[in-house]
């Protein structure tokens, strides 16, 4: 095993100090930038970052090197299914089921290659990116698919008192089952219990292939939720709205003091991690940094955070 | 006979050289243009650079590792060398930048990685989103184009007609790729490490060396990739590199070089870069939009690893037969 790491609340302290500074630099920077709506605007476009985020660190939290890539391919294609199956002839008053039931299925495929098939998740998810990506891609030829119902479009962009409807109704209670499951629930232990040692949980009975399975349905259907925000924001189905999504989500769970290794850490901090990370995105752009810059960032923070890791180690060996 | 062959060059290369006929065989009947020369050349040409990318991440597999930033490397080196050609460099020193260049982002790449103890597939996620925007920096938002012909005059040029003349350096980087692997500690060690890395340690194996290396390798020839890239298409675009990391990992993981570390292949590398740009070109000449091509090659890499999970679990049910078997005997 390796040695712990930073602990869990120690973690959390950190980012918020991180978030702090952020927030501060950019203010100072830019005084106008800590306008009332900022956090509105904030919210607006962290909701499908909190949701994918959210499966990632299930994932993770499992252990067995698990890791989900193919996130962003998700959402992209139960984004482009939904608007197909609409034109096929699903009756509206389904749409926002569709997206999630295409989600859970294209999460179960990854499921079974992970554990039927055994091929390990990195390279498992790493095809599943491409595959799902590359049809979205394929089957629309690159262009949007529009055709949203009306009555969907205020659930995206509407707010009550400054809050996104979608955060209200999908990304809060989201956050909430999650966490009760995994603090009140024998679930709970066993997500834990396997991530920390998966030998030990399968040696006490915890059926852990089970367990993982559902992560990566989870996955998908956190996805699919992700794809219906896009649906109801953008009013059509783009095939490439997930492009970079496991980059950040990656970058959401461990920054969020997720262990890499699995076993350790909870969705609070995650959601800290996720907020963070889109007011770093929003700052960049509001003082005009172009957003080719918000991936190479990103990027860096997620390397960061993992060096960051190394110093108690070091110090305790 | 056949048997003897099939041990001698292993039985998953065989296979892939079957699928490459067998693919041969279909495009060739569904298009007349499949097997003219100039096609040919344009399959092989476009196997270049995805050659040398894939023979680096060999040795990034064989140690357990995996980079999914080689197409930006490519990316920056292929920069650097277009520069220097337009600020008037000799084409060879130019194309000599590409290696060194390759071989320092390598070194940094194993460097965080191995140090910093970062799983690499989430390191190499990492960095590949700090290659792009350092790649989108340096173009500063438009491509690099207008490059002078002189690399191309080099290694563009054709030899029987279907050959460009940079497969010269191809074989020579194989050749010696497959001296360092099967004849010298280092390669020896490399296997070890990707086996059993404890083991390694234990047996005084400098482990976070050999590591770091496999990533310097791998830069390095992703660097050299860059040189030909150059050669091959004089510019170089936003999006440069960025199908590259699926392509080249396909084509290795079909090659039989494990995904988990330990056994490589370079034959089969090299038979699963022919086999992924062959596929690519005839569903292209077919009429297949090239958007499908990320699909096919996850598809393949897929079913490639479901493939081999079900052999050796029919391996294994066969074993434990036979010992049943013996048992009950």
């Amino acid at each position: 095993m390796m040695a712990a790491t930073t602990s869990t609340t120690a973690k959390l302290v950190l980012l918020l100090v991180l978030f702090a500074g952020i927030l501060a630099s950019f203010a100072l920077y830019e005084p106008r930038f800590l306008q009332p709506s900022l956090a509105s605007t904030v919210l607006q476009f962290a909701s499908m970052l909190a949701l994918v985020a959210l499966g990632q660190t299930l994932i993770v939290l499992a252990g067995g090197a698990g890791i989900d890539l193919s996130v962003g391919g998700m959402v992209s294609l139960s984004a482009i299914l939904t608007m197909m199956a609409m034109s096929a002839g699903v009756p509206e008053a389904v749409f926002p089921l569709v997206p999630v039931v295409i989600g859970a299925l294209l999460g179960a495929v990854n499921g079974v290659l992970v554990t039927k098939i055994r091929i390990l998740p990195l390279i498992a998810t790493l095809g599943t990116l491409f595959v799902f990506g590359g049809l979205a891609m394929a089957l629309t030829g690159g262009a949007s698919l529009s055709g949203v119902p009306q009555w969907l479009v205020p659930f995206g962009r509407g707010n009550l008192g400054g809050v996104p409807w979608h955060v209200l109704v999908l990304v809060v209670p989201a956050y909430l089952a999650v966490a009760g499951m995994l603090t009140f629930t024998p679930w709970g232990r066993w997500f834990y219990a396997m991530g920390h040692n998966e030998r030990a949980a399968r040696l006490v009975g915890i059926d852990v292939d089970r367990i993982r399975f559902l992560a990566y349905v989870l996955s998908g259907a956190l996805s699919g939720l992700a794809a219906l925000v896009s649906l109801a924001w953008f009013g059509s189905g783009r095939p490439n709205i997930g492009q970079n999504l496991e980059l950040e989500s990656l970058a959401a769970v461990l920054l969020g003091g997720v262990a890499i290794f699995g076993g350790a850490g909870g969705v609070l901090g995650v959601l800290v991690a996720v907020l963070m990370i889109v007011t770093l995105k929003t700052g960049l752009q509001f003082i005009n940094v172009s957003a080719v810059w918000q991936v190479g960032i990103v990027g860096a923070l997620l390397l960061l955070v993992l060096l960051v890791d190394l110093i108690p180690i070091r110090r305790r060996s | 006979m056949l048997a003897k062959l099939a041990q001698r060059i292993g039985g998953r290369e065989l296979t892939l050289l079957a699928a490459v006929v067998a693919a041969a065989v279909v495009f060739a009947s569904l298009s007349p243009v499949f097997l003219h020369p100039n096609n040919v050349y344009a399959i092989i040409r476009n196997s270049t650079e995805l050659m040398l990318i894939g023979l680096g991440l060999t040795f990034v597999l064989a140690i357990g590792g995996i980079d999914v930033s080689v197409g930006m490397i490519l990316g920056i080196a292929a920069i650097a060398i277009g520069n220097l050609l337009l600020a008037g460099v000799d084409p060879w020193l130019a194309a000599l930048a590409g290696p060194l260049v390759g071989l320092a982002l390598g070194a940094f790449s194993g460097t965080v990685i191995v140090l910093g103890r970062i799983p690499a597939i989430v390191a190499t996620i990492g960095l590949l989103g700090v290659y792009r925007t350092t790649i989108f920096a340096l173009l500063g938002g438009s491509w690099l184009s207008g490059l002078p012909s002189s690399l191309s005059e080099i290694f563009a040029a054709r030899i029987a007609g279907v050959i460009p003349t940079s497969y010269i350096v191809i074989v020579v980087a194989y050749a010696a790729a497959f001296v360092v692997l099967r004849r010298t500690p280092f390669g020896l060690h490399l296997l070890a490490v990707g086996n059993a890395e404890e083991r390694a340690r234990l047996s005084g194996v400098a482990v976070r060396k050999v590591r770091i290396a496999a990533y310097m390798v791998s830069g390095a020839l992703c660097g050299i990739a860059a040189t030909f890239y150059i050669a091959n298409y004089r510019n170089v675009e936003m999006t440069v590199g960025s199908t590259v990391a699926l392509d080249a990992i396909a084509a290795v993981v079909l090659g039989g070089t494990s995904i988990l570390g330990g056994k490589a292949s370079l034959l089969g590398t090299a038979l699963g870069v022919l086999l992924i740009r062959m596929l690519q070109n005839g569903f292209t000449i077919v009429g297949l939009p090239s958007l499908w091509q990320p699909v096919v090659t996850g598809v393949l890499l897929l079913l490639a690893l479901t493939l081999e999970r079900a052999a050796v679990a029919g391996l294994f049910r066969r074993l434990g037969g036979l010992v049943a078997a013996r048992r009950t005997a």
